[in-house]
């Protein structure tokens, strides 16, 4: 049995622990929160390292990517460098893959992206691949990247003032503290009430709300029937979603015994079937392993 | 170390660059805070006051502050003359923000986009 364990630094609430068959091999899956504690997330990789398969870093970016460029996030490399032997990962080599190919998908086999579709990313530098085909499908965009993540009213429209703005700024921004960036911990939990109240016409005024959960959960005001793509998702997320009235829930990861995990988690997953070293596993690895697993997004109407 | 009338001045270069940006001025249209400028070795004090998106600067103290940014006069100018970048200085310490953690996160953010590359 494969073991593959995703240490997060967002809440142990969210802890889950799966067996599943993946192309014959049986895998143990599991996610251990730190609740925020980076340290006690640097702890548990050091005593899982060289026990497990395939460790996946959550709740934390390490890499970040615009256009070409590659932003390192200083915390999450501090973990990453915290694990000497198992292959690490932190889910953007397979968010460059799996989430365009998701965005594809929704065009072809769905209605619920044609041209034109208003979408709102929270945030797009943790998820470039997937805004890319966004724009290269003719959605019309709002990423909040400044908006959510700096409490900038100033919603970013094209691909190409992406990349300038984060040619500027991330370089020095991906070396704070990665909390003052990311609800890390309890916030995750909680939603960011004086946001939700400025910020939300963000929101109502999309069609479609894509990005990372914890950012799309904590902004969130009452909808009327939004689609939202996104990754993981638990059943109280589900609810979360249905209460606020999404009318749509597209997660990009399989569902495994009712519950999506990140795609860290994922990647992990895939770097074990692999076993090739990660610097060595192209895109094409990934769409390859993808299609053989014969993963889909998982669409949820919720109305 | 720097002399109060080079912190004047650099911050008089920061005002410059910063009201050059029309994108930035859009951008801190919702943000009005005064912030105080402090020097740690040397008898300096020195107020920004954002207001509609527009920054103004003048020597001395405001009755009251919403941010609070310290550091010796050299990092100080070399800060607001973009010599260095905010980032380095607050996490070893040697610059220090007393403020809302949105707010600091928005003081480093206005100097990248004037100086950042």
């Amino acid at each position: 049995m494969k073991r593959v364990v995703s240490v997060s630094l967002g809440s142990s609430r969210r802890d889950h622990r799966v067996e599943v068959e993946l192309l014959g091999e049986r895998f143990e899956i599991s996610r251990r929160g730190t609740d925020g504690n980076f340290d006690r997330a640097l702890e548990l990789l050091k005593e899982l390292d060289g026990k497990v398969d395939a460790i996946g870093l959550g709740g934390i970016d390490v890499y970040l990517y615009a256009g070409k460029t590659r932003y390192v996030v200083r915390d999450g490399k501090k973990l990453m460098d915290a694990v000497q032997k198992t292959p690490v990962v932190d889910g953007s080599g397979l968010k460059n893959t799996l989430e365009r190919e998701t965005v594809y998908y929704l065009r072809e086999h769905t209605d619920l992206l044609p041209p034109g579709t208003r979408v709102l990313m929270v945030s797009a530098v943790d998820r470039f691949g997937m805004a890319e085909a966004f724009a290269e499908l003719g959605c019309d965009l709002t990423f909040g990247d400044l908006i959510f993540a700096a409490g900038i009213p100033y919603p970013i429209r094209t691909v190409k003032e992406l990349e300038e703005l984060a040619a500027r700024l991330l370089p020095e921004m991906s070396k704070l503290p990665f909390h003052m960036l990311y609800p890390t911990g309890k916030k995750q939990e909680t939603q960011d009430e004086e946001k939700v109240k400025k910020f939300g016409h963000y929101y109502r005024e999309a069609q479609v709300i894509a990005g990372d959960y914890h950012l799309v959960r904590r902004y969130m005001p009452r909808l009327d029937g939004q689609t939202i793509i996104t990754n993981t998702t638990t059943a109280d997320d589900v609810a979360f979603l249905k209460e606020k009235g999404a009318g749509c829930l597209v997660t990009t990861t399989p569902e495994f015994q009712g519950r999506s995990f990140g795609t860290n988690v994922m990647e992990a997953v895939l770097v074990a079937l692999l076993q090739k070293p990660w610097e060595q596993i192209t895109p094409r690895d990934y769409l390859d392993l993808l299609q053989r697993l014969d993963f889909k997004p998982r669409v949820v109407y919720l109305r | 170390m720097a002399s109060h009338a080079e912190i004047t001045a650099s911050l008089l270069a920061f005002q410059e660059g910063y009201n050059k940006n029309e994108r930035l001025k859009i951008m801190n249209r919702d943000w009005d805070r005064v912030v105080l400028v402090q020097a740690s070795d040397i008898p300096s004090q020195h107020t920004l006051e954002l207001q509609n998106g527009e920054l103004s600067v003048r020597e001395g103290a405001p009755p009251r502050a919403d941010l609070t940014v310290i550091a010796d006069s050299e990092t100080l100018a070399d800060l607001f003359y973009g010599d260095i970048t905010p980032t380095e200085p607050y996490m070893n310490g040697t610059l220090k923000i007393i403020g809302s953690e949105d707010d600091i996160v928005r003081l480093d953010f206005i100097s990248l986009m004037i100086w950042g590359e």
